[in-house]
């Protein structure tokens, strides 16, 4: 009986809490992406000075400034063109592991929730920080091109490992990250003990 | 704990891998997703007939709105993280293979309600379309492979009881 409880509690909680989560993460999903964007910043400018200007916080998003302008969608240097040229990059994309974690985090009867929660986060903010590096080599790879790939005393990886761990980072971790954190986190929760078979019910 | 994290991410690269190369992509990924736009399209006609349905999309007739199901759309990556994680928890292989087909089963049936509602929210508002395709319905669809995840790790154990208890 106390293995339904724990399972539909879980349940119940979870799809109750996916909607504050996500409402608060809508709201402050700017903000909270603005340390990434600024350490993707320092990287991106240091790693290629010759082809990043920027990453700054534009709004909700990302704006991923280069070195060069445009004409008749041919990249030019910057000093011939009129405007510079930039991309947006979603850090959205990438943040909606957060709400997802927290609600699978509060929605789990523990011992303590706090001091694990600001671990997962950490993990996963982390995490986050290096989706978006790869967000950023995506865009510089697709609209920059061979410009980018062709930096003389620079390392640039590999059009096919950019686009791995792009897919990787977008399509499978923002999901996947804060399910392994909550399972590893709730290893010792009654939800999970009772579930393999550790404790009986009483 | 530890081996079952290092198995289940060692069959999550081995398995996106097998995913990504050209021939399974051809073979069974296109077609798999094209079968799916037609379960979809089969599941609307009988009650929209405002609705045109040709290869993998899916179409208004009065709006022009269109859905296209795209390789990523299909399920197939949560399919993947089910599947590493079954094969990477210790059980019978019946079980693990019973699991892997309902888990993929249940997956399914979440994807083609995410496909129909999607049709319908784009048409209606494309904003609204937006933020529950990128945000909501990846972590709806992740929450399912978790949930019929622990539901599985519970059958092990519910199985397991009564054994223990007979060779006691």
């Amino acid at each position: 009986m106390l293995e339904q409880n724990h399972m539909r509690q879980f349940l119940i909680f979870v799809f109750v809490l996916l909607i504050p989560t996500f409402a608060l993460w809508t709201v402050a999903s700017g903000p909270l992406a603005v340390p990434a964007i600024g350490l993707v910043n320092l990287i991106l400018t240091h790693w290629f000075p010759d082809v990043v200007n920027t990453l700054y916080v534009d709004g909700s998003q990302g704006l991923l400034m280069t070195e060069f302008g445009e004409k008749n969608g041919t990249l030019i240097p910057l000093a011939e063109a009129e405007y510079r040229l930039g991309f947006r990059v979603n850090p959205g994309l990438l943040t909606y592991s957060l709400p997802f974690y927290t609600a699978l985090h509060f929605a789990t009867q523990k011992k303590e929730y706090l001091q694990s929660y600001l671990w997962g986060f950490m993990i996963l903010y982390l995490i986050f920080v290096f989706g978006l590096l790869f967000l950023c080599l995506k865009e510089l790879m697709v609209n920059v091109g061979e410009t980018f790939f062709n930096q003389p005393g620079v390392f640039v990886p590999d059009a096919n490992v950019i686009g791995i761990l792009y897919q990787f980072n977008v399509l499978i971790i923002p999901t996947l990250a804060p399910a392994i954190v909550w399972l590893w986190q709730s290893k010792d929760s009654p939800l999970l003990q009772i579930a393999l078979g550790r404790t009986r019910d009483s | 704990m530890t081996r079952f994290v290092f198995i289940f991410v060692l069959l999550l690269v081995a398995l996106f891998s097998l995913e990504v190369l050209k021939p399974v992509q051809e073979h069974l990924i296109v077609p798999f997703t094209g079968m799916l736009a037609s379960l979809s399209a089969a599941i609307i006609l009988p009650f929209d007939n405002s609705v045109i349905a040709y290869g993998k999309v899916l179409q208004f007739r009065d709006t022009g709105f269109a859905v296209s199901i795209e390789a990523g759309c299909n399920g197939i990556e949560a399919a993947i993280v089910l599947i590493a994680a079954i094969i990477a928890f210790p059980a019978r292989w019946r079980d693990r293979l019973v699991a892997i087909g309902l888990g993929f089963l249940a997956i399914q049936v979440m994807n083609i309600a995410r496909i129909i509602s999607l049709f319908y929210l784009g048409d209606w508002n494309m904003v609204a379309f937006s933020w529950i395709h990128m945000y909501l319905w990846p972590t709806l669809i992740m929450l399912d492979v978790l949930i019929v995840f622990v539901v599985y790790l519970r059958y092990l154990s519910r199985k397991s009881k009564p054994m223990e208890a007979t060779s006691a």
